[in-house]
């Protein structure tokens, strides 16, 4: 049997996305571990003889997740992201680097993703659909609901923006979406026999998850994006004590230390108020799910208690889709909203209306949330193009823009942009960048290692700097590893997993025969042949292991010579031999034979006459294999000489 | 290079240069470079240099700078790369002694920058954009650099071990074909000294005991005979082969996945075509050498070959057939029954493989069915193809996995255990059953696999997936029965897999999983499209519950649900199979459908199901369905209202395109090979004409077509502009502008047409009249603005100009922008 087929680690997004890799064990060790060769995760034991190690790679930007593990020889991906900041492509992971060990259904035996955002999930169709993954694919309830609607967004937009035609189609993504099974928290699923995964709350998004892969007595935590504080509409990330192998943490905000949300939440509702009451209309470009719900509440909440009336419009047709989610798994949101959903549906909004296109001519104020959230493209571009050359509007921008943008052109200070025709549209509105993600800072990281108790820890989806300082803090703090591998680097984990064994009744028996009553604080060796049989291990005696497996048995015998300088007969310095070493070892059975050897146990001694010295004799010893021990120490005692007998 | 960004340059280098202002996004960086590529490209980077003294400035800057940002460095070294891809401008950076500095020994190797991966990657892809030409080969020799690509090539980063591996055989190529002008190859051991040094490097990789090094090699023989196909590449096989065969005599054989690769690339490599070299000898000793499992990869690419020994064939199927005659046999009742490799004697490692584990069963039975499933379409195929022993292994294959097999020996016992709800030994195996449906199966059989597929879709046990796979294979059976049976009516055996099928359609449409819902829906729709006019499926269909269940569809929550509802009941209404039109419950049943479309179009929530509304009343249009055809003139009016200001452009695009049917049905069709297309139209006679406008007019078409134009969405107002194109010439020889272009009407219409384009969209066109219809269409530039609509609606904010200014303007903005993310 061969099992080269794993000795090449894995490999994925070779552009500039983080990625991670946990790959198989060393040459050494996997020719133990594994039975069968070839690609994929279908070859492997049960159990794993030998203690395997994991290996990591790991990316240090803010872009497309997409990390693979190797556990135990399970090979699970991580998140399907996608970078938007490309256009060909580089947006989305190179699967190249997996479809190189095989079939990539027959390779992976699933794929997580922790939360709906593209970054996390926009490659999914692709990678399912158009590459040809075909097998399973997990997410928490909201995610499976709220997923499909984002990536038809991105469709939508790219298909809008560029006409491109190589591009998932609608259809794609609900075939993709067929191929989900959804999760639900701390609920223990069963991959397949071996691979178990489990969710727990990572706050951030509606829906978002940390996941537990457990392969064993082998575990990996990947906390995909969490936030450690509760925020308006979400809890706090929480994780029981679960002592992963190796802990997989996001550090966007490894060193930032970042003024408080509410600060960022009064400041952006003062220049709302500010810009309406002297007459100016607000836009503010959103993603259709997520931070748009969030601002949401945060304007219903403001509008209700000032008892404004300056309309608040919401331009998408997917907000009475989205709001139903949020109204759907209204478990997933914090305590608060679960409480004030008695009396009233926070996500029930009585101030904000259905945009239609012919508002935005409108004289007077207003409120205007469009998509997409870059200012790329769409409605939320056109709004802008309207607005932007009265400084009595605003435009606020929660979120980032890739290059390439008219978004990430006025965040960066452009006021004069260039448009079709040589025409340049002049931006008079005030531009404002406000902030809300919802990412746990370094002391929220901290946390959360205290929490989870890894033996190590590695850090993804941030920058080089700021991971290094994390990366020491958590060394010094928790005494544990802490790895921040570049993109597509390898690390190598060793793992120390506890292999069970069975112990055969006849074994146990035999020791008990022998009187000696087993003690609970008082371990004891116990001797016996450890069997490998249907993959699974057992601890019995050599007789039974022979008799299982059809084996003869070989004796093997060391052999020794040892000079003595005896004049007397070889039958009496036999006899000097016998008396001495019953002297000596009372508690052995030593025997003088007829023929006149003596015997220790397995342990026979001849004494014979030197061929050419008569005042030597030879002392002839030998001595099975397990008796070894003693055998040696019979050497050494008769090498001393014979005490003078007694004349 | 446009004046405006040579304008630019300059500060934007001084930026880069400047360690103090971070270049905080990547992708800036890759977008420059792939400008300066296609500058390149297009003119003499020698001329782009000396016009651009910055560059050569920026480059020098870097090299002195010992803080200088990895992501600079590594951008600096890729950009001279690029510019020393020209031989002249080669020259002129070594002049200057940059080059040297930037990839000899003195450059970023002996800095501590070398240490981050994206240097590494960024000096290999500098070297491989420069090693174009002899000089570079010099260059590459004498500054030592083969030697750190070896070491590169066992890289920490994948990504640079990888790139480390293309650029040597980039380098490889390069240097056998500078001399092989005029030399068929090497003659006998004379190799040029950097091939010689670089095949010399792979010889004592393929010799080394550490598996790594030996992938290394293999991986580099794979790309170069990938890629390079001149004949030197013949005398390097001939060369390594020995070596490559010494490899199957190591146990375990080291790296087989990375060797199977490289065999596939030699014998696919049309340089082998005429000549051996040992090579079919090598790949029949692999194929007996290697594991089932790393065998199968191999197996299939040499079935897959056009020209091929005969023998290495058959030995290359029979590894592929081995695992399912394991299953065959594992189920026959007595031995000698025919299995798949009669007369072979079992192979001991394959039943290895099937009893050793759950997961190595598993993957065996999974790669095997894969493989087959491949393999089962192509014309060169292995013939006799044992299409009804393969479709007897699926069954037994999906027997045991829904425990109905009864095994007759331990191996059957055996799988029976490991393949028992194995969801994916079913996913793959009812795929590869859908594929057999083909070829022409033995009538039993096939009795077989429908009585399996009817137990898989009956099962409460199946997974969504599963009942995904076993609708669709039920559907390739039943269409592909129909296709043998060979005359209009279906088999008596189909109509009774019908009665069969239709009340566990009914259950499935009940699913509370909407992926099972929605899998059923679209098997009815497919049906339906092909089985509409057969009288025995109708009459099957009419005595089921299914087109009630579906038309509640229509009520469903999930939109995916809805929209392959409304599909279905589109589908069956076109074939007057809608829920009983003559039952007492539904005595306007036609006539509610209509509405009850109308209702989803304007009300649902979801574009999806809005989307498939538009396209069945396309269909129901282009079709001359009996609805539309009762009043078509009030159906599209109707249709166009409704949905003209829907939020969904697509929704909106495809309103067009039910307009260019009408439009079509009235005129007359568009050019059949391009239907918007302009050229040579046939005019329509003036008196139709105007009659076709008044229609137009009175449905409203004008206002939603004109309105469309100037969407916001790109796609809308292209279709609109391509269809008022196709009208316009249709109309061309009514159209007088000169005479009706200072009519009141028409001067009211181009002023509101101008708010439109201003994005003013809130006043109505009004009533209006063919003339001024006629001089509006030719008085605005279409051919212009289609021009304009062709290119991507972002392509000015994805100019250089644009990449420059942004990437000067970010410098200063807060660093926190860049860190957030989504």
């Amino acid at each position: 049997m061969s099992g080269g087929g794993h000795a090449s680690p894995l490999h994925i997004c070779p552009h500039s996305s983080p990625r991670v890799q946990f790959s198989h064990p060393t040459k050494g060790s996997e020719e133990l571990v594994r039975q069968q060769g070839g690609g994929g995760g279908e070859g492997d034991l049960a159990m794993p003889l030998t203690c395997p190690l994991l290996r990591v790679g790991a990316g240090q930007d803010v872009g497309r997740s997409c990390i693979l593990v190797s556990i135990a020889g399970k090979n699970v991906m991580l998140d399907c992201g996608m970078h938007m900041g490309f256009n060909d492509d580089r947006r989305f992971p190179d699967f190249s680097y997996i479809t190189q060990n095989g079939r990539l259904t027959d390779f992976l035996d699933c794929v997580i993703i922790s939360h709906f955002h593209l970054d996390h999930c926009g490659a999914l169709p692709y990678f399912s659909e158009m590459v040809g993954y075909d097998g399973p694919i997990y997410m928490t309830h909201p995610t499976q609901a709220i997923c499909p609607i984002l990536l038809e967004d991105y469709r939508k937009i790219a298909v809008d923006k560029k006409g491109e035609a190589n591009f998932f189609t609608s259809q794609m993504i609900k075939d993709c979406m067929k191929k989900v099974v959804a999760v639900h928290l701390h609920q223990t699923v069963q991959v397949d026999d071996e691979l178990e995964i489990k969710a727990y709350y990572a706050g951030h998004v509606l829906g978002a998850a940390m996941f537990q892969i457990k392969v064993g007595s082998e575990s990996v935590v990947y906390t995909g994006d969490y936030n450690m504080t509760p925020d308006r509409h979400l809890g706090a990330a929480w994780i029981d004590k679960c002592r992963p192998n190796l802990l997989i943490t996001e550090s966007t905000y490894a060193t930032t230390i970042r003024d408080s949300k509410r600060c960022r939440e009064r400041d952006f509702l003062k220049k709302v108020h500010e810009t309406v009451e002297r007459g100016g209309k607000v836009l503010i470009p959103v993603f259709a799910l997520g931070r748009a719900q969030e601002l949401c509440i945060l304007l219903e909440t403001f509008w209700e208690r000032m008892n404004l009336k300056v309309p608040i419009y919401f331009s998408t047709g997917l907000t009475e889709k989205a709001n139903h989610y949020y109204k759907l798994f209204i478990t997933w949101t914090n305590q608060k909203i679960r409480k004030t959903f008695v009396q009233r549906n926070m996500f029930e909004f009585k101030h904000i209306k259905a945009f239609d296109r012919a508002f935005a001519d409108n004289p007077g104020p207003m409120v205007v949330f469009a998509t997409p959230g870059m200012l790329h493209a769409g409605q939320s571009l056109q709004i802008f193009r309207k607005w932007a050359g009265n400084e009595k509007n605003m435009v606020i921008m929660p979120g980032y823009c890739v290059q390439g943008t008219v978004g990430h052109k006025i965040l960066s200070g452009q006021r004069k942009l260039e448009m079709e025709g040589r025409q340049v549209l002049e931006v008079k509105m005030q531009v404002e960048y406000m902030s809300f993600s919802a990412h746990a800072d370094a002391k929220g990281i901290m946390q959360l290692v205290g929490q989870a108790e890894p033996e190590s820890v590695l850090l993804v989806h941030g920058e080089a700097k700021k991971m290094e300082f994390l990366k020491q803090k958590i060394e010094q703090e928790f005494r544990v590893n802490c790895y921040m591998p570049a993109n597509g680097e390898t690390v190598t984990l060793p793992t120390s997993p506890s292999i069970p064994v069975g112990i055969s009744l006849g074994l146990l028996k035999q020791e008990m025969a022998q009187g000696l009553l087993p003690e609970a604080k008082k371990p004891r060796l116990l001797h016996g042949t450890l069997i490998m049989k249907d993959s699974n291990l057992r601890l019995v005696s050599s007789e039974q292991a022979l008799k299982e497996l059809g084996l003869a048995e070989h004796q093997l015998r060391f052999t020794c010579r040892v000079h003595l300088h005896d004049t007397r007969k070889e039958q009496e310095t036999a006899m000097r031999v016998h008396s001495h070493l019953k002297s000596i070892l009372k508690d052995h059975c030593v025997q003088h034979l007829p023929d006149g050897s003596v015997t220790v146990e397995s342990i026979l001694i001849q004494a014979a006459a030197h061929s050419e010295d008569p005042g030597t004799k030879v002392l002839l010893v030998s001595w099975t294999y397990q008796d070894e021990e003693l055998g040696s120490y019979l050497t050494s005692l008769l090498k001393k000489g014979l005490p003078q007998a007694p004349s | 290079m446009d004046p405006e960004c040579s304008r630019l340059l300059p500060a934007l280098c001084a930026v880069l240069a400047d360690p103090r202002q971070p270049v905080v996004d990547d992708t800036c960086l890759e977008k420059l470079l792939d400008w300066f590529k296609t500058v390149t490209e297009a003119e003499s980077s020698l001329l782009m240099l000396q016009e651009n003294p910055c560059l050569v400035e920026l480059l020098s800057h870097v090299l002195k700078l010992q803080d200088v940002s990895s992501r600079v460095l590594s951008f600096s070294l890729r950009l001279a790369g690029i510019f020393a891809a020209q031989e002249n401008c080669f020259q002129y950076l070594q002049q200057g002694e940059l080059l040297p500095g930037l990839f000899g020994e003195a450059g970023p190797l002996s800095r501590a920058a070398w240490t981050v991966p994206t240097v590494r990657s960024g000096w290999i892809q500098g070297l491989c954009s420069l090693a174009q030409h002899p000089s570079a080969l010099h260059f590459l020799a004498d500054h030592g650099a083969i030697d750190t690509i070896f070491s590169l090539q066992g890289d920490s980063s994948l990504f640079v071990a990888s790139a480390a591996s293309q650029l040597l055989v980039h380098i490889l190529a390069l240097s056998m074909c500078s001399r092989a002008k005029g030399h068929s190859g090497p003659v006998g051991g004379d190799w040029p000294a950097c091939a010689q040094k670089i095949v010399g490097h792979i010889e004592e990789s393929l010799h080394s005991a550490t598996t790594p090094q030996v992938t290394q090699a293999l991986n580099v023989l794979t790309t170069t005979f990938g890629r390079c196909h001149s004949p030197w590449t013949e005398a390097l096989w001939t060369r390594l082969n020995p070596l490559v065969a010494c490899l199957l005599e190591r146990d375990p054989i080291p790296a087989a996945h990375s060797l199977v690769d490289l065999l596939l690339s030699v014998v696919r490599a049309p340089v082998f075509s005429s000549s051996d070299c040992g090579l079919w000898e090598t790949v029949a000793r692999t194929l007996s050498c290697l594991s089932p499992t790393q065998a199968g990869p191999l197996a299939v690419g040499i079935l897959k070959l056009q020209h091929c020994p005969q023998e290495l064939r058959a030995q290359a199927f029979g590894v592929l057939l081995q695992p399912l005659d394991c299953v065959l046999k594992a189920m026959a009742q007595a031995p000698g029954l025919p299995g798949l490799l009669d007369g072979a004697a079992g192979d001991s490692m394959m039943e290895d493989t099937l009893l050793s584990s759950k997961s190595a069963c598993v993957g065996l039975l999974c790669r095997t069915l894969a493989h087959l499933e491949e393999l089962q379409p192509l014309p060169q195929r292995p013939s006799p193809w044992p299409q009804a022993p393969l479709l007897g292994a699926a069954v037994t294959i999906l027997r045991f996995c829904d425990g109905s097999a009864v095994p007759a020996s331990s191996m059957g016992n055996h799988l029976c255990g490991t393949l028992a709800g194995c969801v994916r030994v079913q996913r793959a195996a009812l795929d590869f059953l859908g594929m057999l449906s083909q070829g022409t199966s033995p009538q039993e059989l096939v009795t077989q696999v429908f009585a399996v597929l009817l137990e898989y879709l009956k099962s409460p046990d199946s997974s969504p997936t599963v009942l995904k796979k076993a609708f669709q294979a039920m559907l390739r059976w039943l269409l592909s029965s129909a296709k043998t049976a060979g005359c209009s009516d279906l088999s008596r055996h189909t109509v009774l897999v019908l009665r069969e099928l239709f009340p566990v359609l009914q259950k499935r449409l009940c699913s509370p999983c909407w992926e099972v819902r929605d899998s059923a829906l679209e098997f009815l729709t497919h049906l339906s499209r092909n089985w509409g006019g057969q009288a025995d499926f109708r009459h099957a269909l009419l005595g089921s519950e299914v087109p009630k269940l579906a038309w509640q569809l229509l009520q469903d929550p999930e939109g995916y649900v809805r929209a392959s509802a409304v599909t279905a009941v589109g589908q069956l209404s076109s074939r007057g199979l809608h829920a009983s039109p003559t039952s007492p419950e539904h005595p306007e049943a036609q006539q509610g459908l209509l509405s009850e479309f109308l209702h989803i179009l304007s009300e649902d929530s979801e574009g999806f199901p809005r989307r498939a509304v538009m396209q069945v009343f396309t269909e129901w249009l282009r079709d001359g369905h009996a609805d539309v055809a009762h009043d078509t003139e009030q159906f599209v009016a109707t249709v166009l209202q409704v949905m003209s200001q829907d939020l969904d452009w697509e929704v909106r695009a495809q309103g067009l395109e039910l307009a260019l049917v009408f439009l079509a049905q009235i005129l007359g069709q568009p050019d059949p090979h391009c239907p918007y297309a302009v050229a040579l139209p046939k005019a329509a006679p003036p008196g139709l004409l105007t009659e076709v406008l008044q229609t137009l007019c009175r449905v409203r078409l004008f206002e939603f077509v004109f309105r469309a134009l100037f969407d916001c969405d790109r796609p809308v107002a292209q279709k609109s502009c391509d269809l008022l194109l196709f009208l316009r010439d249709k109309t061309a020889p009514c159209s007088h502008p000169q005479e009706a272009g200072g009519s009141p009407d028409s001067a009211s219409m181009e002023a509101t047409l101008q708010r439109w384009r201003a994005g003013e969209q809130g006043q109505p066109l009004g009533d209006l009249e063919p003339e001024a219809v006629l001089a509006i269409l030719g008085s605005i530039d279409l051919e212009g603005l289609q021009g304009m609509l062709a290119k991507s609606s972002d392509h000015m904010e994805r100019s250089p100009q644009s990449l420059l200014k942004d990437m000067l303007a970010t410098v200063h903005v807060l660093e926190e922008n860049e860190a957030d993310c989504y």
